[in-house]
């Protein structure tokens, strides 16, 4: 029997909301036509509109996305970076675009059926050589992560790279981890220090982005791009082939920023130097040092010969440190050699080999 | 000489070798778990060397409560030098599913690219009002996407390695969001329009404040589940292959992730009973704020495209309401597979009008 309840529980319709059509008369910006390109519809092509102009101060700090009519009220999602020249590039959007167009995965884009049994000593290394890259990556995702609600909606295209970064950090975690468990090896000594906990702990974003992408992810990628001397088999080979194509990205992510920021704030030129000075000194104390990362380097870059390993770790030293220095001068921040500033240990790593 | 013995001599002279020249050794005989070839299980019909595959041995135990501080991958040995980095999650019931590592190759796997694999040639010219709704409508999903891929990766620093799987999930979240940013901000400037109206997005705040994860993933299931409902009506709101194109993509997107909210807080529930009513808790603050948001533009929005023009967009508010009610009843259905079955007594006055549910006299409702 159908009660008197219940048939007015059968009889309730959903609540309708309010309908205003008060957005239909908005003065936002009207008639844009983006069209796709030779890449399709990239970022590229839908800032090529008053929706592309830069705010030098982003003054809302909501979600609000750049150039949307502002609502009668809305709450701050918390504290973000306005100036531009703190977070900014102008090629955050071609990075996030190419990000997104290269993305791979580890887990079919890797040959891993090229992986043959290596000698134990040289499976040992490589196992360590990817236990302190994944933890290495690790932190290199966190970072991004940690900025990510500090960077404003109007500077969407460094937001947006910033999240392809995370991205691509988890894959690296991903594929060094899964190398190091893929060929009978397995984890083994923890790989911590060598800065990682420097870059985690910068509350500024340019100091942080020194730090993390031009010196290094930039050493990162210096050495993944001479991965044909490390690589036993097609699978090593492409596992760092790909990571130093997203390494390149970040890179240039940190080497555009720098730019940006220092053709507008020229002032903060020292203060990327001190921090500079500060990563440098850690990157080469002893007492930092990664256990390890170097033996194993060594030892793979020489396929068990020692000396030889050495020899090709400097010359591995060497492009990185040169590199790195290309960098910063293209970023505007030349002559840290020339001025005696860059730490004695990376110097000689340039004057004596 | 056995084939021990002459690995241990190959290990011992590589030692030697390594010291002499300044460099340490101690890497080399740590004692590892050695023999797990997880390239063995990879199969290329099935996905090749997927994550789950690495859980094997030592590398698999997932423990109850992590205790390292710092990076240090989960079955490696411990160097106790390095210094703390300051991680706040070291209980699995927090952060786990054991869906993580699938969910994140299949968001691999599924990955897709708003430049070049949306139809966009496929736009056409649609009625002025038919437009300025699209684009409204694409305002908001992009600044949700936004707020989702901030709010989602602020939780990375604070999750060890400990639960690797759940952090490489939630980059790939991270990464979608990305994408829902993206590519609903295309869509508004593709076809003659532009962007319309920030949400007034109170509601939002929930997963801007989360203390804790769970209270972050509670807030997120919400909103996906409100998502996820509109964006399956996207066949019936499309105006063209493009947009359909776009809806759908999104949509496997976001099951993806509340795939993972679902299952996340039903381990919580199950290993953290006492829990429930901190839970209920969120659950009434994300609520609470979703309702006395009181911004109907997505709402007017989807009327108008519904009514193909404002004149008839009275009418399609019942449409509208049908559609507000499905969110509200995904978002219980997801509940139920939580074993929060119990929040269908509990939801608060306003979504029940929204979902016409009755509304429960005072002494009919839980103390709370």
């Amino acid at each position: 029997m159908v009660t008197e309840a219940k048939l007015s529980e059968l009889q309730l319709e959903p609540e309708a909301p309010d309908l205003d059509l008060s957005w239909l008369n908005l003065d936002t910006e009207w008639g844009v036509q983006a069209e796709p390109g030779r890449k399709g519809l990239t970022l590229q092509q839908i800032n090529d509109s008053v929706y592309g102009e830069i705010p030098a101060m982003a003054a809302d700090h909501t979600a609000r996305p750049r150039g949307a009519a502002a609502p009668a009220q809305s709450p701050r999602m918390g504290y973000v970076i306005g100036e531009a020249t703190e977070t900014f590039s102008d090629s955050a959007a071609l990075l996030y675009d190419e990000a997104v167009s290269r993305q791979w995965s580890s887990a079919t884009d890797i040959p891993w059926d090229t992986l043959d049994e290596l000698p134990e000593d040289i499976e040992r290394a490589m196992a360590q050589l990817c236990t302190s890259l994944t933890e290495v990556e690790f932190i290199a995702g966190d970072v991004p992560g940690k900025w990510l609600p500090r960077i404003a909606a109007d500077h969407y295209e460094s937001g947006l790279f910033l999240m392809s970064q995370v991205m691509d950090e988890a894959r690296h975690t991903d594929v060094f981890r899964k190398r190091a468990l893929a060929n009978g090896g397995g984890l083994l000594l923890q790989g911590g220090g060598g800065g990682l906990r420097q870059i985690l702990e910068a509350e500024d974003f340019t100091q942080m982005s020194s730090m993390l992408h031009i010196l290094g992810e930039g050493f990162v990628q210096s050495l993944f791009r001479l991965g044909e001397l490390i690589a036993h088999n097609e699978a090593e080979k492409r596992i760092f082939r790909l990571a130093a194509q997203d390494e390149s990205r970040h890179v240039a992510f940190g080497v555009t920023h720098l730019k940006y920021t220092l053709e507008n704030d020229p002032d903060k030129a020292e203060e990327v130097h001190w921090t500079l000075d500060m990563f440098e000194n850690t990157l080469v104390d002893p007492d930092q040092a990664n256990p390890g990362l170097a033996g194993a380097l060594v030892y793979l870059l020489g396929d068990g010969d020692v000396d030889e390993g050495w020899r090709l770790f400097w010359h591995v030293r060497r492009k990185q440190v040169l590199e790195y220095l290309h960098r910063l001068d293209v970023a505007g921040l030349g002559g840290r050699h020339e001025t005696g500033r860059l730490h004695p240990a990376l110097a000689g790593a340039i004057e004596d080999n | 000489m056995s084939d021990a013995v002459e690995t241990k001599d190959v290990i011992a002279a590589a030692g030697e070798r390594l010291e002499a020249s300044g460099l340490p050794s101690d890497w080399l005989t740590v004692p590892v778990h050695w023999g797990v070839k997880a390239k063995e299980q990879a199969d290329p019909a099935a996905g090749g060397l997927r994550f789950s595959l690495l859980n094997v041995d030592v590398y698999g135990e997932v423990p109850e409560r992590w205790d390292n501080n710092t990076e240090i991958p989960r079955g490696a040995i411990p160097d106790t030098r390095t210094e703390q980095m300051g991680y706040s999650i070291f209980d699995k019931s927090e952060v786990w599913s054991d869906l993580c590592a699938d969910l994140y190759e299949d968001a691999i796997q599924q990955r897709w690219n708003s430049s070049t694999e949306i139809p966009w040639d496929e736009l056409k010219p649609l009625d002025g009002d038919v437009e300025r709704a699209i684009c409204q409508i694409a305002t908001l999903l992009s600044e949700y996407g936004w707020a989702k891929a901030q709010t989602t990766g602020r939780w990375l620093q604070e999750i060890s390695y400990g639960f690797i799987e759940v952090k490489l999930f939630l980059g790939a979240v991270v990464f979608d969001s990305a994408r829902l940013y993206e590519v609903w901000r295309k869509r508004a400037l593709a076809n003659g329009g532009g962007l319309g109206r920030g949400g007034r997005n109170w509601k939002l705040l929930p997963i801007v404040q989360s203390y804790t994860f769970s209270e972050f993933a509670v807030a997120s299931l919400m909103h996906d589940s409100m998502l996820l409902a509109l964006l399956r009506e996207g066949e019936g709101l499309s105006q063209n292959a493009a947009e359909r194109e776009i809806f759908s993509r999104c949509a496997q997107d976001i099951e993806r992730h509340l795939r993972y909210w679902v299952d996340h807080i039903r381990y919580l529930m199950l290993k953290e009973p006492l829990r429930r009513e901190e839970i209920h808790r969120y659950l009434n603050k994300a609520e609470w704020y979703l309702a006395q948001d009181q911004d109907d533009t997505l709402y007017s929005a989807l009327a108008v495209v519904m009514a193909e023009g404002r004149e008839q967009a009275e009418e399609a508010m019942v449409d509208v309401a049908a559609l507000r009610k499905a969110q509200v009843e995904l978002y219980l259905n997801h509940l139920d597979q939580c074993h929060l079955s119990d929040r269908r007594n509990r939801l608060s006055d306003p979504l029940r009008r929204w979902a016409a549910i009755p509304i429960p006299t005072p002494e009919e409702k839980i103390p709370v």
